[in-house]
């Protein structure tokens, strides 16, 4: 018996042995690494597509580099990515690269305290792009957009801090075999009034069918899209006449300052039709879209339960992979000074831009590693990276010079026209927003309207805007201070190098200190 | 006792294993420039962990006083500690005593949780009186523009006082790239005082004309410079700044505007017998 008792336990050991064995080798890390740089790429793009696109990157850089390997983090976004972010940074253990984006709320003042400006390399060409149409073009200038949004988004004007992989665009995901039922034709919207009328036969359709479709997949996130792309159109005429920098475009700041100095109101005219424009195509959702978030929206488009589903090109790949019927993209036009409804409030055609570039990429100021993760990083957004990322993705690319899969080529046709500002009057700032979202009831349903919304968002927002400012202004701070101890070590070291940095470095703190200095003279000016 | 004798072998390894720690711990620099890289590179506690308040070198002690400033917790007290280095180091006339004074005033500019402006001022002003071709006093005078324009009380009576304050200075500073933040800065301050556009359209010009803006801040100037011509009736410096920025940023979401803003101006300059 104790000689079974003690074989028993010498198997069991092997057993546990081989096990660990098992489970060192295959899930845990390797104790010798066969790369002696490793590097840690974060996003939260874990829709179909982009991880396929972005590892097909890795392999080849890979290939390329055989001292380094790139490790690709895909973190759920929305209320994960946020904390996950703000925590590692916070603890010294982000990621070398990380996806940032300025709409996250609560989330402004990351890029000026974790991240390194890429200002000085952007002006120089991407090496990888050697032997292609970008060879010896600046960095920056490869880009599509040239880096419209992080330049905008930057809390340090005179700073670039990252650089984008993708393109995306807003487009109405149209189910052809529903539309066909219904309409009994494709119609493709030339304006806002022609969605009007395709919304309203939707709603005749299911009530003399008794069938629950919807004219758009409703949800909390979708519905802000389409209210973004909706609303602005009477807005133009505001954004115009509060234009006093003339930038044809107005940062947040400004329009928040404008609302302080008792320029503009929720409940004036133009801002009031923009608002009816959001209650008719959120009157085409189903009861209760607010409580549900993009998933369940798209999970009720792939069910034949909505017409529509709108929001970027982004989903489109799993929209395509997901859906059993045949899907037609389509541009939410806006509102024409025609519109019978709102037309006197439109001064002209408002525009998509000509492609604006996204998924930013930022480079950690604490990475261990930075020169391979800005090396990582030229290679992704270099032609042949590209090339690789839109083959595997499927999404568009970021940077000229990349040939465009067939699929995804009219996500490119953009509607041109006036331009509006950095965001719409729903996102100024993280209280607006808030408050946006708490006082949407009023706007939607047979109790809601226009005019009871914009009464409580102009009972709120004076402080919520004040607040957002003060944050702005804030965030503006939090990048001057730095800057005195680093303009003194550029001083220190010799070379033209050096003296470069410590001149960019002046420039652009004087920048932000201006900046700085307006939004003060602004909240105390309307106090 | 007992147990040393008792393991040998930990008699051997132990200063093997703490005689790297502490030769860290104790390390000075081996490279005089490793304190500037690590304040160039945002790492204020990495040169306080380097250097003393009371090192040799002048040079080391101004570093140890900018991370001082930089590193966290920014406590006036850690302010005040900073300064008293600053106020020795300043006392000379070489360029690390200018700079000595120049991050002085910027800790009563800046740093304090209670800034004092008008301190900050005198400071700038002494600077510039003292060494007026340094650097630091050069950089100094654009901050002491920023004052003038927006905090020092006196200069708090109409606008156009604030913005004579600062251009006034501009003539004293000669380096180039100065001049043009300054410009840029009473050019902004123009808008945001609701100045006449002819007070400070002028300033923004000369800014974009020194050239070198970088970011954002280049495309925002030539649209601004462009669309405050022509609301001021400069139908040809619009079309300059219009046709300018088309070149630089033809895929802009502002293009389009500008585009059809270049027609009009075109338009308007045709029968000014212009081309």
């Amino acid at each position: 018996m104790r000689r079974l008792r003690s074989r028993l336990a010498l198997v069991l050991l092997c057993a546990a042995y081989t096990v660990s064995l098992f489970w060192v080798f295959t899930r845990s890390e390797p104790v010798v690494r066969a790369r002696e740089v490793t590097i840690y790429f974060a996003h939260w793009q874990i829709e179909r597509g982009p991880p396929d696109g972005i590892n097909a990157a890795i392999k080849r850089y890979e290939e390329l580099n055989p001292r380094v390997r790139v490790v690709q983090l895909q973190i759920p976004g929305a209320t994960i990515y946020p904390q996950w972010m703000r925590s590692n940074l916070a603890g010294d253990t982000g990621p070398d690269l990380m996806e940032w984006g300025a709409w996250l709320p609560g989330e402004k003042d990351i890029p000026a305290r974790y991240f390194a400006p890429l200002t000085a390399e952007l002006a120089k060409p991407n090496p990888y792009n050697r032997g292609t149409s970008q060879e010896k073009i600046p960095w920056q200038d490869t880009f599509h957009d040239k880096l419209l949004a992080p330049k905008r988004d930057s809390p340090d004007p005179g700073q670039i801090y990252g650089v984008n992989i993708t393109e995306v665009s807003l487009r109405l995901f149209c189910n052809v075999e529903l539309m066909k039922e219904i309409l009994g034709r494709v119609v493709v919207p030339r304006n806002f009034d022609d969605l009007r009328k395709i919304l309203a036969a939707v709603k005749e359709f299911s009530r003399k069918t008794g069938r629950p479709i919807s004219g758009l997949a409703g949800s909390r996130d979708t519905t802000r899209a389409v209210a973004e792309a909706v609303f602005v159109a009477p807005l133009i005429g505001v954004a115009q006449r509060l234009d006093d920098a003339g930038y044809l475009y107005l940062y947040n700041r400004q329009m928040l300052a404008a609302y302080l100095g008792g320029r503009w109101r929720y409940s004036e005219p133009a801002v009031l039709a923009g608002l009816q424009l959001v209650r008719e195509t959120t009157n085409s959702m189903k009861p209760g879209f607010i409580q549900l978030r993009r998933d369940d929206a798209m999970i009720e488009f792939l069910r034949g339960q909505a017409l529509f589903f709108f929001y970027g090109t982004w989903d489109a790949t799993s929209l395509r992979r997901l859906a059993p019927f045949k899907i037609q993209p389509m541009k939410l036009m806006q509102a024409m000074p025609d519109d019978p409804e709102v037309g006197r409030y439109v001064v002209g055609q408002g525009g998509e831009g000509i492609g604006e570039t996204s998924l930013s990429m930022y480079l950690n100021k604490t990475s261990r590693h930075p020169a391979e993760a800005l090396d990582f990083l030229q290679f992704l957004t270099s032609v042949p990276g590209q090339q690789l990322f839109t083959d595997g993705s499927l999404w568009l690319p970021a940077v000229n010079g990349v040939v465009v899969p067939e699929e995804i080529r009219n996500f490119r046709d953009y509607q041109e026209g006036l331009s509006v500002g950095q965001a719409p009057y729903d996102a100024l700032g993280t209280e607006v927003s808030t408050g946006w979202d708490k006082n949407f009831y009023h706007l939607t349903g047979d109790q809601g309207s226009a005019e009871k919304f914009a009464a409580a968002m102009d009972a709120d927002m004076p402080a919520a805007m004040r607040m957002d400012l003060n944050a702005e202004m804030r965030a503006t701070l939090v990048l001057v201070k730095p800057q005195d101890p680093v303009i003194v070590g550029w001083a220190g070291l010799a070379g033209a190098k050096a003296r470069t940095r410590r001149q960019e470095a002046e420039a652009s703190q004087t920048m932000s200190e201006g900046l700085a200095l307006q939004m003060k003279l602004q909240l105390e000016g309307t106090k | 006792m007992k147990g040393l004798s008792v393991y040998p072998a930990r008699n051997f390894f132990l200063p093997l294993v703490l005689a790297p720690l502490l030769a860290a711990g104790a390390a000075t620099p081996d490279n005089p420039d490793r304190a500037w890289a690590a304040l160039a590179d945002n790492r204020p506690q990495d040169v306080l962990r380097q250097l003393r308040p009371d090192a040799p070198l002048r040079a080391d002690r101004l570093a140890w006083a900018a991370a001082r400033i930089g590193a966290q917790p920014a406590t006036d007290g850690n302010m005040r500690e900073a300064e008293a280095v600053l106020v020795e180091l300043e006392h000379g006339t070489d360029e690390l005593a200018a700079e000595a004074a120049y991050l002085r005033a910027r800790i009563y500019q800046l740093h304090l949780n209670e800034p004092d402006f008008p301190k900050a001022a005198k400071l700038y002003a002494e600077l510039a009186q003292r060494q007026p071709e340094s650097h630091w006093a050069q950089l100094g005078l654009v901050k002491l523009g920023l004052l003038k324009l927006y905090l020092l009380p006196d200069v708090s009576g109409a606008g156009a006082d604030r913005l004579l304050a600062a251009e006034m200075l501009l003539a004293r500073i000669h380096e180039p790239l100065l001049r043009r933040d300054l410009n840029l800065q009473i050019g902004q301050a123009g808008i945001a005082l609701n100045q006449p556009q002819a007070r400070f359209l002028p300033h923004l010009i000369a800014a974009e004309q020194a050239g070198g803006v970088t970011g954002n801040a280049q495309e925002d100037l030539i649209v601004q410079i462009g669309v405050l011509s022509e609301r001021g009736g400069d139908w040809a410096r619009a079309r300059e700044y219009f046709e300018k920025y088309l070149a630089a940023y033809p895929t802009n979401v502002r293009a389009y505007t500008i585009r059809r803003k270049l027609a009009e101006v075109n338009h308007r300059l045709a029968p000014e017998g212009q081309p």
